[in-house]
């Protein structure tokens, strides 16, 4: 297998990508048509809750919700990402004061939804349903899944200092939702479900617009083309959606209203559903 | 409780921050500022894999030695390209059909192997080889011993995004390495390959290939190069970088260039967002 080519210096393992430019076009669009992708979690639902919607609530929002996940993972495998919330928007405000960038703010933000995610274990933990760490979490998901009705972790991807710098300002792009849906979509779950404390998405704020209409369902062209003023969800998702391989659609739902849990769940549609295409 | 918030807020900024929206364009314009250089005497240098790591000491052992040379006067964050094991593995992945994700996990133990070898190389020196969950050690690294070395993979793992096209990890260590120079706002972001730089076509395939000293990334991406000497990933990024605005390329095969690459001179190609 370990060949040295002559006249090229470098030793090669023989392989399709042999001695290729990773970043020559035609290598790329070569890899495209691959063989069928690897679902890991098919049966498994992705939700992420969210910190200040519905966490930083306290038992008011948090206790019914957490009655109705529990009714839930009686016959599902539940995978529930948690957000930072309030306290995140603080530890920014101070980081940003202190001239910190973009990646520091975003290892700062882990803190926050871990601690919800341990928050939300502790309410659940009679279920067997804990927050796993981070640093296990990625590689041991399937064996826990198989122990437990679910599990919990905090909503945000790996990138800490690795976090891209956003294109305005210094706010990190992949917060709580995306990194819940980049679970989602790597392990192939069944359904991506956002939840947060309006029904959907609005053409307006329906807290500050009462007149605000209702959008059921969407896709992430349709919303670039509205340009909405603000989004219930990281803006980020929408290219993550546009990329998306297995999961092609999630749903925004109201989790005040916790009877929509279950049926979100089963891929219903009881908010606002976004498509990739 | 959102909004009875009565907590210490600096700012109008962190009330901003605490009840409006993170996808407001307004309040996101509001968040831009000077922002601090961690580490402004660090320069981070990323050794090529399948360019110099994979020809074996007759490309490493000169590098090595250039490298020890400049650290009286350089502080060198090293990071690893992966090379032709994370070809092969990415080619079993794509057989498979595994997802993005999991690619990104077999680049990042590729990557860690040739850390680890440049680290043993250089161990002698007290130089540590440092995980992620070692970062918050490298300043005291890079003060007592001068250098470290990082696996160049950024540690996206399953969370790594998809590409547009294709399933290979968008973000690998060209990536990693640039971001860690821009998290940091570092003196250089230097990427040792086997090429002088940048030219119009892979100068391995096209004779007719022209060399590219200096260039723009918006000069760079109306081009349309079907191949480029960096990842495409970097270029995006340092087009919203606000700290490190330009990188170079340097020929590692050529003994000498690193050191001028370090010193400032105009060696390779420089790329700058600006």
């Amino acid at each position: 297998m370990n060949e040295s080519h002559p006249g090229d210096g470098r030793h090669h393992v023989d392989s399709l990508l042999m001695r290729e430019s990773l970043i020559d076009k035609d290598v790329v669009a070569a890899t495209h048509d691959g063989a069928p992708l690897v679902r890991m979690l098919p049966d498994a639902r992705v939700l992420k809750i969210g910190g200040r919607s519905i966490i930083d609530r306290g038992r008011q929002a948090l206790l019914p919700l957490v009655a109705a996940i529990g009714e839930a993972l009686a016959s599902r495998t539940l995978i529930i990402g948690t957000g930072g919330g309030v306290r995140t928007r603080h530890v920014f405000s101070v980081g940003l004061d202190l001239g910190l960038p973009t990646g520091v703010l975003a290892q700062l933000a882990i803190a926050d939804a871990l601690g919800n995610a341990h928050i939300l274990g502790t309410l659940l933990a009679h279920h067997g349903v804990v927050a796993i760490p981070p640093e296990i979490f990625g590689h041991l998901l399937p064996f826990f899944v198989k122990g437990a009705p679910g599990v919990i972790f905090n909503g945000d991807p790996p990138y800490s200092i690795w976090e891209h710098p956003p294109p305005v300002g210094r706010i990190p792009p992949h917060r709580t939702d995306a990194g819940s849906y980049l679970t989602a979509e790597c392990f192939g779950c069944k359904t991506f479900t956002l939840v947060k404390d309006v029904d959907g998405l609005y053409d307006a704020d329906p807290k500050q617009s009462p007149s605000a209409s209702f959008i059921g369902e969407t896709s992430v062209a349709e919303l670039r083309e509205r340009a909405l003023p603000s989004l219930p969800f990281d803006e980020i998702l929408l290219d993550l959606l546009e990329r998306s391989r297995l999961v092609k659609r999630f749903q925004i739902i109201n989790g005040l209203k916790p009877e929509l849990l279950a049926p979100a769940l089963d891929g219903e549609h009881v908010g606002t559903i976004v498509h990739a295409g | 409780m959102t909004s009875e918030w009565q907590g210490e807020l600096l700012s109008e900024l962190g009330r901003n921050l605490v009840q409006g929206s993170l996808t407001d364009p307004r309040l996101l314009q509001l968040t831009a500022g000077p922002v601090q250089r961690i580490l402004p005497d660090a320069n981070v240098v990323k050794i090529g894999g399948q360019s110099i790591i994979d020809r074996g000491g007759k490309a490493v052992f000169p590098l090595i030695e250039e490298i020890v040379a400049n650290l009286p006067r350089h502080q060198i964050i090293l990071g690893t390209g992966a090379g032709t094991r994370a070809r092969h593995a990415y080619s079993v992945a794509l057989d498979l059909g595994l997802p993005t994700g999991v690619m990104s996990v077999l680049g990042t133990f590729v990557s860690m192997q040739n850390a680890r070898m440049i680290h043993y190389l250089l161990a002698k020196h007290g130089i540590p080889f440092i995980e992620p969950v070692q970062f918050p050690q490298l300043p005291l690294y890079l003060v007592e011993r001068r250098a470290v070395v990082f696996f160049g993979m950024p540690p996206y793992t399953f969370w790594q995004e998809n590409p547009a096209v294709g399933r290979i990890p968008p973000h690998r260590t060209d990536t990693g390495a640039y971001l860690v120079s821009e998290v940091f706002g570092a003196r250089s972001m230097i990427f040792v390959k086997d090429e002088d730089g940048l030219y119009t076509a892979d100068p391995k395939k096209d004779k007719h290939a022209r060399f590219i000293p200096k260039i723009t990334v918006d000069e760079l991406r109306a081009m349309d190069l079907q191949d480029v000497v960096v990842e495409r990933a970097v270029l995006d990024l340092m087009a919203n970088a606000q700290l490190r605005r330009s990188v170079r390329v340097v020929n590692g095969l050529v003994p000498g260039n690193l050191t001028r690459a370090l010193e400032g001179e105009d060696v390779g190609t420089l790329i700058t967002a600006d």
